[in-house]
């Protein structure tokens, strides 16, 4: 695949390099027709023909019909008057005045693109057949031609622009495509494998709380179906965060932002946590300040994962119970709101971005990750302090008035 | 009352585990592990609820709740392996009345069956007890040792709260929500006036309370304690 990008990028930045090549040459070439006289030599070079018309004894002698080819010479004397012609056409008056001459050699001789050069002895006129050469006057005020090589470079510079912008453009929308691709892939497998662990999970942990609680098995068994059903509970919470920090990853979740007032939506989720049975053996302690907090705009969802990661957290790396303390206040115009309680081994700050799973090492500590993804994905920052006592804070900005 | 739940779920290991777990509640159960043989069972004899699968061989129980209901209008629950919140919501959108995700504790799971029949069935008594006390919802009093205790709105409206959620911690704000239909913002002081004097009426020693409990910087829970 990243093979495939390659030939890709090399493929589309020469195909630039080429554009841009031929938009400048094609630009020097008007610049150039446009300047220069390089059209009027759309012929044999009159002095050339000139040179091989010489004055004889009595008459003029030309010796040069090949190089006139199709077309037809006239010599003027001074006087206005043709003193020689070769092939003239019969329209054409033999005297021309000062008017006519001026007219011709601008523009065309009844039609006929004329060319002229100015001889000791007159004027030689050589015309070409009607309608077969563009004639233009040119010229331009040595102001706007000094101007031109900005002119050109600028051009040049619009045109490299446009070039580089149209290759990011479409280089990043390949990029994203192979991106998206790999992301609904990895997402997919995931999905798949936390969808098919799921239902066997539940058989699992269904089993294992009903042997928890049969009077017919000895306190021993019994602990033994506790472990399996707190393992199990372990590796649902593994699946889920597994999944939604995937779904994090790959922009896959939508945010369901609403306003949230803080005090409030934390006491719920303290209150849900201590009535589902987690908080047992453990001192749960609120901080909130006694004025009410601005209001903040998240998502209930993801934001109730987060703190009940961070409670859960302290839960387990503290067995023997411990305090934990939920609070929240304003802190240079952001929501602080941390959990802290007991102590953890290994506290690492995970970055948002780091990779899932380094090559060759399981996912150490998913759940944290997930709270900095969470975090992130409203705007703000999770850290995560060792302790003692084990402190985890998240920034987050409050609701725009 | 025993209620029978039918189980709609592709999988007979769970099946079988589900069915347990509401056997020992007290439930009577019956299976079904496809569209067909669910709609089948419930047009020949409509269950009192229904758990139902998301993912099922024949169809999917999204569609298959219509069908259900079209039969009767009973309680359904989802319960599946999707946790997406698509999922979740397409299926509460559809009308079910709670979304499980597995996998689940069996506690979870007969806690939130319980709830949603207590709701559609409403099979409170309509003078429950609490220890010596005897609340009668019909006329709005508690009845302890022979003398009859008047409620008044917010007493009954407090009590009905924490009653309902009885064992549990109910926040201030959840409190103050039923009470004012508001935040707590300016009533926390109305409130506690209101707890205490709901323990005046409800405690032999409101300063020593044994069911109305102040969970501090959270709420307040009604402990539950059998009939005497």
């Amino acid at each position: 695949m990243k093979l495939r990008s390659l030939w890709k990028g090399i493929l589309l930045v020469t195909l630039s390099a080429f554009l841009i090549f031929f938009i400048t040459a094609a630009g020097c070439f008007a610049f150039g027709c446009y300047v220069s006289d390089w059209g009027r030599g759309w012929s044999a070079p009159v002095d050339q023909i000139s040179s091989t018309l010489t004055r004889g004894e009595e008459d003029y002698i030309f010796t040069g019909d090949d190089l006139l080819g199709d077309r037809w010479a006239m010599l003027l004397n001074q006087e206005g008057r043709v003193v020689w012609s070769r092939n003239k056409p019969e329209e054409l008056p033999e005297e021309y005045t000062l008017q006519d001459v001026v007219s011709f050699t601008r523009w065309y001789l009844e039609d006929y693109p004329v060319l002229c050069w100015t001889r000791e002895d007159g004027v030689l006129v050589v015309g070409s057949p009607k309608g077969s050469v563009w004639k233009h006057d040119v010229n331009m005020e040595m102001s706007y031609l000094l101007k031109m090589p900005y002119w050109f470079l600028g051009i040049f510079l619009l045109a490299l622009v446009g070039v580089l912008g149209l290759a990011r453009v479409t280089l990043g929308r390949w990029f994203r495509q192979e991106q998206q691709v790999r992301d609904a892939a990895r997402s997919g497998w995931i999905n798949g494998v936390s969808h098919d662990i799921r239902t066997p999970l539940s058989v699992v942990m269904g089993y294992a709380a009903q042997m928890e609680q049969s009077p017919a098995l000895p306190p021993e068994e019994k602990h033994r179906a506790s472990a399996i059903r707190t393992q199990s509970q372990m590796i649902r919470d593994l699946v889920n965060d597994l999944n939604l920090t995937m779904r994090l990853d790959c922009d896959m979740q939508a945010l369901r932002k609403e306003s949230l007032q803080p005090e409030v939506f934390l006491r719920q989720i303290a209150a849900d946590f201590l009535n589902g049975g987690m908080g047992d053996g453990y001192d749960l302690e609120m901080h909130l300040p006694q004025t009410p907090l601005p209001r903040l705009w998240g998502d209930p969802f993801l934001l109730r994962r987060a703190v009940n990661n961070l409670l859960t957290n302290c839960v387990r790396h503290n067995p023997d119970g411990c305090t934990i303390c939920l609070g929240a206040k304003e802190e240079k115009g952001r929501l602080v709101l941390w959990v802290e309680g007991g102590t953890v081994k290994k506290a690492q700050s995970p970055e948002p971005s780091q990779p899932l799973d380094q090559e060759g090492e399981p996912a150490h500590g998913t759940g944290l990750r997930l709270v900095a993804q969470i975090a992130a994905a409203h705007g703000g920052k999770a850290e995560f302090r060792p302790g003692p006592p084990y402190r985890c804070i998240l920034r987050l900005p409050f609701a725009k008035k | 009352m025993a209620y029978e739940i039918l189980i709609v779920d592709d999988e007979p290991a769970l099946q079988r585990m589900v069915g347990e777990i509401l056997a020992q509640a007290g439930y009577r159960t019956r299976s079904a592990s496809t569209c067909t043989q669910a709609l089948e069972q419930v047009k020949a004899a409509p269950p009192d609820g229904v758990l139902l699968d998301i993912m099922l061989p024949d169809g999917d129980g999204f569609s298959l709740l219509g069908k259900l209901r079209a039969v009767r209008d009973f309680p359904v629950l989802f319960l599946s392996a999707r946790d997406e919140d698509e999922a979740r919501l397409r299926g509460l959108g559809l009308g079910a009345d709670d979304y499980i995700t597995k996998p689940f504790l069996p506690q979870e799971l007969l806690l939130r069956l319980g709830a949603v029949l207590r709701r559609v069935y409403r099979e409170e008594p309509s003078a429950p007890w609490l220890g010596d006390t005897r609340i009668d919802w019909g006329k709005g009093t508690l009845r302890r040792q022979g003398e009859e205790i008047p409620l008044t709105a917010k007493e009954y409206a407090l009590l009905k709260k924490l009653w309902e959620a009885r064992g549990n911690i109910v926040t201030v704000d959840a409190l103050c929500s039923a009470l004012w239909e508001g935040p707590l913002v300016g009533y926390d002081n109305t409130l506690m006036v209101h707890i205490r004097r709901l323990r005046e009426k409800l405690e032999a020693d409101p300063s020593h309370p044994r069911y109305l409990l102040t969970v501090r910087g959270l709420g307040y829970r009604l402990k539950q304690e059998d009939k005497p």
